[in-house]
């Protein structure tokens, strides 16, 4: 085992390689977990990108008052192209908080155990994107204090929703998902709570950590329980990955406007948004690692895989854009046509290459085994998809806004310095909530961790193998 | 070392020479038949292309399913699988010879009024535009490449892997995976396109961009009703009773479950609402038509039965593992796939009629009882849907012949890869 412990990137279709590296018993991955949250200082790393992660969302509190006391004429939002940046960045981080169901729901039902090093922190990234996400069209509605018209309770005005609209159908797709992550991430977090109470040396840790751990105790009918729960919570959540973006996408797709209306949208919004939400575990995953010296538990073989998904989901967007290219010119219709050149050609093709080459071309470096094995090139690989995934939907929507049926009504898209706030300061709010995560909460599933060790499985069958 | 049940029959040995023996006979014998049917005026020539085209489309997307499968199972290094493994090797690999079966497509295509595209009416703009696309010659060169990729893969997929029974030499799988990755790609491309040009062009004037998943989807189906059907078939002729366990039945029964059902209603749901809900008259009607006479009760019969009562019989885990009530659905999943392949190859559009009317009422009453211009014939007698014995004997001939071949092919190997480096795991894994 020894020889083995070192390096699993090792490719032998005999034998399985190790999911944890090292030589840990139980007792001290529990310990190099937990230790990320009883130090008693965080690393200064930490500190440093907390303050900056505070100051933006600072901005984002600012700019968001400022938005309220003026109106949305503040941003860039104007005849023809209405639906500008906050759309732009609901859809964005709606995507993002796609790879933590995935990781947590499918992955577990592919019985893909190396899942349980990075679903955990993936989930809780989905949560705080989801929580970025709603923000936007919240605030977009203008009269932001008649918020509530847009909750289908019985009123005495007598007043619906449009239930035909599928922004109403946003509504709950995006509420539906935020509530079960939620607690899917909640609920598997249960045991690993219980630890950090077990162990917790402060009267305030324990009786708070106690609270959240609903008195888990780790009896086998605990276990019995838990694992029915999460088992059915995984097989819920399945569809919603599919559901959430596909429900997104018909935003656009049930319009007729030449780039928005077509078929295909639904799973390519769906391929599009896992794509982006892994390259953000990555951005998020290689600095965490680093930071805490989990390299052990988020192993190379980790980054790896996920690195192939990325090639994968990537070269999906890729089909898609191929389809999309295709069927505009086959379709025979002038404005479909139009709408695609336009994009290509036009004013905004220095937005769409910026997509094509970030989407498309990028993740192919990952056919090369080298290329998967370089954390600076997986790293800035996954920058340039992040960066990539916001402009196709920046092309998405103001390109097919800008330059409709009617030439005398085209317009350019320009956003105003507070769009640009706005945007930075829910990366600031993302990453505060990250950090606060990091620091507060096991950011590595420690009792699914233990599961995946090979000292878990010592007596097994060797005529198996 | 993996110890394989020693008490089981893994070989087909004499079954091989009978299935292929009568597999050629009747497979020969139904398509002869049709073709007489098709000369003999009885029906007319054209409908034999489109009922022989619906055969085809709907055994292709049985191998290509399979193929699929097999590429998918090498790409994500699966274990679970390897017992059940080289039944799907077996299918696919009839995409070696599928091209043979594809000629009566082409004599359609050069002979019959199979594409309308073909021979555009004089003036026709639209058709005018797709000339770069639709074009006879470009066409048969797409399918020849379509061809010679699918075959290619299949042919290295079976070949590595009963290579791999003889010396069990686990480089292989390694070369197995590596290709799989470009394969794989390779696989997505052809498959989409292939089913837009032969299926999709049949209405050369509609589109969608999702046609190629539909597709996929479809075949997903196809593929896994059918896999979990010759698993129970083998299993009742006393073979591979040991290796291929509950367990097996239950992740197959996944499968379909996850692609075949829930992933086909999905994709279909997404292409029929958002044309729906546009309502641009280019793209609705292709399902105008669908929702007319009978054409209408076979789509409602696909939302139920292809989806919602497949949906809830196998969405608990009991119905999986239990043999005969699986079973029992994976035949009725492949009866009404071919439903779908049907109800996506057959329905022509009588576009006059629809540019003619101006509701939908209206519509409906004129398919009734109008009469077809210049004709003595009705709407309805020539674009309803009309059962003909030509839709049976081809699709029967075709299958016949898919199950001879695949009987040959598995002949003299071992119907599990015996040496696969991962075997153990496949022999030992639990649904917990």
């Amino acid at each position: 085992m020894t020889t083995l412990a070192l390096d699993n990137t090792f490719d032998d279709p005999t034998r399985r390689a190790p999911l944890v590296l090292g030589h840990d018993e139980f007792s001290t991955v529990t310990e190099k977990i937990c230790g990320v949250n009883e130090a008693r200082r965080a690393p200064r790393a930490w500190y440093i990108a907390f303050a900056i992660s505070l100051f933006f969302t600072g901005i984002l509190g600012v700019m968001i008052l400022y938005l309220f006391a003026t109106g949305v004429g503040v941003w860039g939002n104007q005849n023809p192209v209405m639906w500008g940046f906050p759309i732009i960045n609901f859809v964005f981080w709606i995507g993002i908080g796609h790879a933590g169901t995935l990781i947590s729901a499918i992955l577990y039902l592919f019985r893909q155990k190396w899942r349980t090093a990075i679903n955990r922190f993936a989930e809780a990234m989905t949560i705080f994107a989801v929580i970025c996400a709603l923000m936007f069209p919240s605030i977009h509605v203008g009269r932001v204090w008649v918020l509530y018209w847009t909750i289908p309770i019985p009123n005495q005005m007598e007043l619906w929703p449009q239930f035909r609209s599928p922004l109403i159908w946003d509504f709950f797709a995006v509420g539906t998902y935020f509530t079960v992550s939620f607690l899917f991430w909640y609920v598997g977090m249960i045991p690993d709570l219980a630890t950090l109470r077990d162990r917790a040396t402060t009267r305030l840790r324990a009786i708070v950590y106690g609270i959240f751990a609903l008195g888990w105790r780790g009896s086998i009918r605990h276990w019995h329980r838990y694992e029915r729960a999460y088992l059915l919570l995984a097989a819920l959540a399945t569809p919603l990955v599919l559901s959430v973006h596909s429900v997104v996408s018909f935003d656009f797709a049930i319009s007729q406007l030449p780039g928005w209306h077509t078929t295909i949208f639904p799973p390519y919004f769906v391929a599009g948004a896992i794509f982006s939400g892994f390259a953000m575990v990555m951005t998020l995953a290689i600095p965490a690692r680093q930071l805490w010296g989990l390299k052990d538990f988020i192993t190379l073989r980790h980054l790896e895989n996920m690195n192939k998904i990325i090639l994968v989901t990537g070269s999906m967007v890729g089909y898609a854009y191929i389809m999309e290219f295709f069927t505009s010119w086959y379709s025979g219709s002038l404005y479909e046509w139009f709408g695609f050149a336009n994009r290509a050609f036009g004013p905004y093709a220095w937005a769409y290459w910026i997509m094509v080459s970030c989407n498309v071309l990028v993740p192919q470096i990952f056919w090369f085994k080298a290329a998967r094995q370089s954390i600076w090139v997986m790293f800035i690989a996954s920058l340039l998809v992040n960066l990539g995934m916001w402009f196709e939907r920046f092309v998405i929507i103001v390109t097919s806004l800008a330059q409709d049926f009617l030439p005398s009504s085209w317009g350019y898209y320009v956003p105003t310095w507070v769009d640009l706030l706005m945007l930075a300061g829910s990366f600031g709010l993302f990453l505060t909530l990250f950090l606060l995560f990091c620091r507060y909460l096991p950011i590595i599933a420690i009792a699914e961790v233990k599961a995946v060790m090979p000292k878990a499985h010592a007596h097994e069958s060797e005529a198996s193998r | 070392m993996v110890i394989l049940p020693d008490n089981e029959n893994r070989h087909l040995g004499d079954l091989a020479p009978r299935v292929f023996r009568w597999g050629v006979i009747v497979g020969l014998g139904a398509i002869g038949l049709s073709v007489l049917i098709g000369l003999s005026g009885e029906a007319s020539l054209d409908r034999f292309f489109r009922s022989y085209l619906l055969g085809f489309i709907f055994v292709l997307s049985l191998c290509l399913g399979a193929l699929f499968f097999v590429i998918l199972q090498h790409l994500t290094k699966a274990g679970w699988s390897v017992v059940i493994r080289r039944i799907a090797e077996g299918l696919a690999g009839n995409l070696t010879w599928l091209w043979i079966g594809f000629i009566p497509v082409v004599v359609g295509l050069y002979m019959g009024d199979l594409y309308k595209w073909v021979d555009p009416p004089e003036g026709d703009e639209l058709l005018k535009h797709k000339e770069a696309y639709l074009d006879t010659t470009f066409w048969l060169v797409r399918a020849v490449f379509y061809f010679a990729v699918w075959g290619l893969l299949a042919r290295y997929f079976v070949r590595c892997s009963m290579d791999q029974d003889e010396h069990g030499d686990p480089k292989n799988t390694l070369r197995m995976q590596r290709v799989a990755a470009p394969g794989m790609v390779l696989y997505a491309f052809t498959q989409t396109f292939a089913i837009i040009d032969w299926v999709m062009t049949l209405e050369p004037y509609w589109y969608s961009t999702m046609f190629g998943v539909y597709f996929f989807s479809a075949s997903a189906c196809g593929f896994a009703a059918m896999l979990i059907i010759l698993c129970a078939l083998l299993q009742r002729t006393g073979r591979v009773t040991q290796s291929i366990t509950t367990e097996h039945y239950h992740d197959l029964g996944k499968y379909l479950f996850a692609f075949g059902i829930f992933f086909w209603a999905y994709i279909a749901y997404c292409q029929y609402m958002l044309i729906w809900y546009a309502n641009i008259p280019e793209e609705t009607i292709w399902f105008v038509i669908r929702q007319l006479g009978g054409w209408k009760s076979m789509s409602i019969l696909l939302l139920l039965g292809h989806f919602a009562g497949p949906f809830l019989l196998l969405l608990s885990r009991y119905p999986k593992r239990f043999k005969g009530v699986l079973t029992a659905a994976c035949v009725w999943m492949l009866f009404i796939h071919f439903v779908d392949i049907y109800w996506l190859v057959m329905p022509r559009i009588p576009a006059e009629l629809i540019d003619r009317v101006t509701s939908y009422p209206q519509l409906e009453q004129e398919f009734a009882t109008g009469v077809i211009p210049g004709t003595a014939l009705t709407y309805q007698e020539v674009y309803d849907l009309n059962w003909h014995l030509l839709d049976l004997t081809c699709v029967v001939g075709l299958l016949s012949l898919i199950g001879a071949m695949t009987a040959r092919r598995l002949r003299d190997h071992c119907l599990i890869p015996e040496k696969d480096p991962r075997l153990g795991e496949s022999l030992a894994f639990d649904n917990y």
